[in-house]
């Protein structure tokens, strides 16, 4: 359906725009949008590092990973850190990932989702000092429970 | 004659795709490493993303920003008959503050005359508004639409009409960023009212309460007392508003900002003089 306008590469590249963007200015009345759009940014990045790795992803990572430092922490540290390790391992695992099922790539792609956020809770806590409440955590878990099968489906759509 | 070494196109673009990989990886490794020095790299980097992608990203994400408006009309319009009462009574409460704060400021001058007390006026280097805000996920930062060429600095403090807001943290042209006294890497050094005993007050992070994070002399003070700053660190002017003492635990005390940081629409940026 999507992908008869424009390519799948374009499309999440707009998606990604767009959810950066709105992960980047709070908007007080609805919080929650900014860290719906946080953790939507980080699954449409993922997906897309799983399903058309492309050297150049490289470079969206970084140029995304250092806005976001930049934007909401105004140090560059966790975020760059985890996107370009999470590529990095992304390349050394990729032959094992094209063995797996589509609903087992679908787990790992969540997986991957938890531990990143997590893991850049972890850095932010290391470089920059601000604490992560389990509450908090708690709240990415249960966005990103919510948002991930409506996620993929989009994002299947634009891919078929 | 030896023979013609042939690279192939495929070998160029493995070849191509290894250095950009890794330089990529080396360069990210670097601004990390380096992110906190001043670098002109990393100042422009920071420059870069407030002048051009800041405003960008504010336009892109403006559907949303129309969609918080209507929930934001939405919720003043539920409230305004609630509200319009509250405020009536405010105003009366005010005005018999007011007469009581003429004859107060009267009689303040006549007694600094008296006195030949030297003023700590502030001066005001600018009034900003705010464009937008970056305050929802990590640190508390907001940015404002004036910059070093407004005379703005680094450090130099961040005010409204109830209070101590934050400091700024990086200027540019027209923009800078301010950390706000939420923020947990904030501290701020302050003093109370009643007894005058100074403590580091720090940001909880949890947008609500200030922490104190040393007391001098391990002096508690009181539920109630209004704390202002003490304008030892040299940052902070002295006597700023900071908020008042809403409950002690333990051996820290925890402070009710005086601004609602939800509610800033302009600061002024002020220094002692």
């Amino acid at each position: 359906m999507f992908s008869k306008v424009l390519s799948p590469f374009l499309y999440f590249n707009i998606i990604l725009l767009f959810s950066f963007s709105v992960s980047v200015n709070s908007f007080v009345e609805i919080q929650i949008v900014n860290i719906v759009f946080y953790i939507f940014f980080h699954l449409t990045f993922i997906y897309y590092l799983f399903y058309h790795y492309h050297y150049s992803i490289f470079c969206i990572g970084f140029v995304y990973g250092l806005l976001l430092d930049i934007f909401l922490l105004n140090s560059i540290s966790a975020h760059l850190l985890s996107i370009i390790i999470l590529i990095l391992i992304f390349i050394l695992m990729k032959k094992y990932l094209f063995l797996l099922s589509p609903f087992r790539i679908s787990l790992t792609i969540y997986f991957t989702l938890i531990i990143t956020l997590f893991s850049e809770a972890f850095f932010v806590f290391l470089f920059n000092n601000i604490n992560f409440t389990i509450s908090k955590f708690a709240n990415y878990l249960i966005i990103s429970i919510i948002i991930f099968i409506p996620s993929i489906f989009i994002f299947n759509k634009i891919d078929k | 004659m030896a023979p013609r070494f042939k690279v192939s196109f495929f070998q160029y673009s493995k070849v191509f795709k290894n250095t950009t990989v890794i330089s990529i990886t080396i360069l990210s490794f670097f601004l990390i490493l380096f992110s906190k020095s001043d670098l002109f790299l990393i100042n422009n980097i920071k420059s870069i993303s407030s002048n051009i992608i800041n405003p960008a990203t504010y336009i892109i994400s403006s559907p949303i920003k129309m969609a918080s408006n209507i929930v934001n009309q939405y919720n003043q319009f539920k409230s305004l008959k609630f509200e319009n009462k509250m405020l009536q009574e405010e105003i009366i409460r005010l005005k018999k503050w007011q007469t009581l704060a003429i004859q107060n400021s009267r009689e303040n001058r006549v007694l600094k005359n008296l006195l030949q007390a030297t003023d700590n006026n502030l001066n005001l280097v600018k009034t900003a508004s705010l464009t937008n805000r970056n305050d929802a996920l990590f640190s508390k930062l907001i940015n404002i639409n004036a910059g070093y060429e407004d005379k703005i600095k680094i450090n130099m403090s961040a005010i409204n009409e109830r209070g101590l807001i934050g400091k700024v943290v990086h200027t540019h042209r027209n923009n800078s960023r301010i950390l706000l006294l939420t923020d947990p890497n904030m501290s701020v050094s302050v003093k109370t009212i009643s007894d005058g005993s100074f403590s580091l007050l720090s940001g909880l992070g949890d947008d609500k309460y200030l922490v104190s994070s040393f007391i001098k002399g391990n002096k508690m003070p009181k539920i109630g007392d209004i704390v202002v700053t003490s304008g030892t660190a040299q940052i902070f002017p002295v006597d700023l508003l900071v908020g008042k003492i809403a409950k002690i635990k333990k051996d820290r005390f925890y402070v009710l900002p005086f601004v609602d940081f939800n509610n800033i629409d302009y600061v002024q940026i002020v220094t002692s003089e």
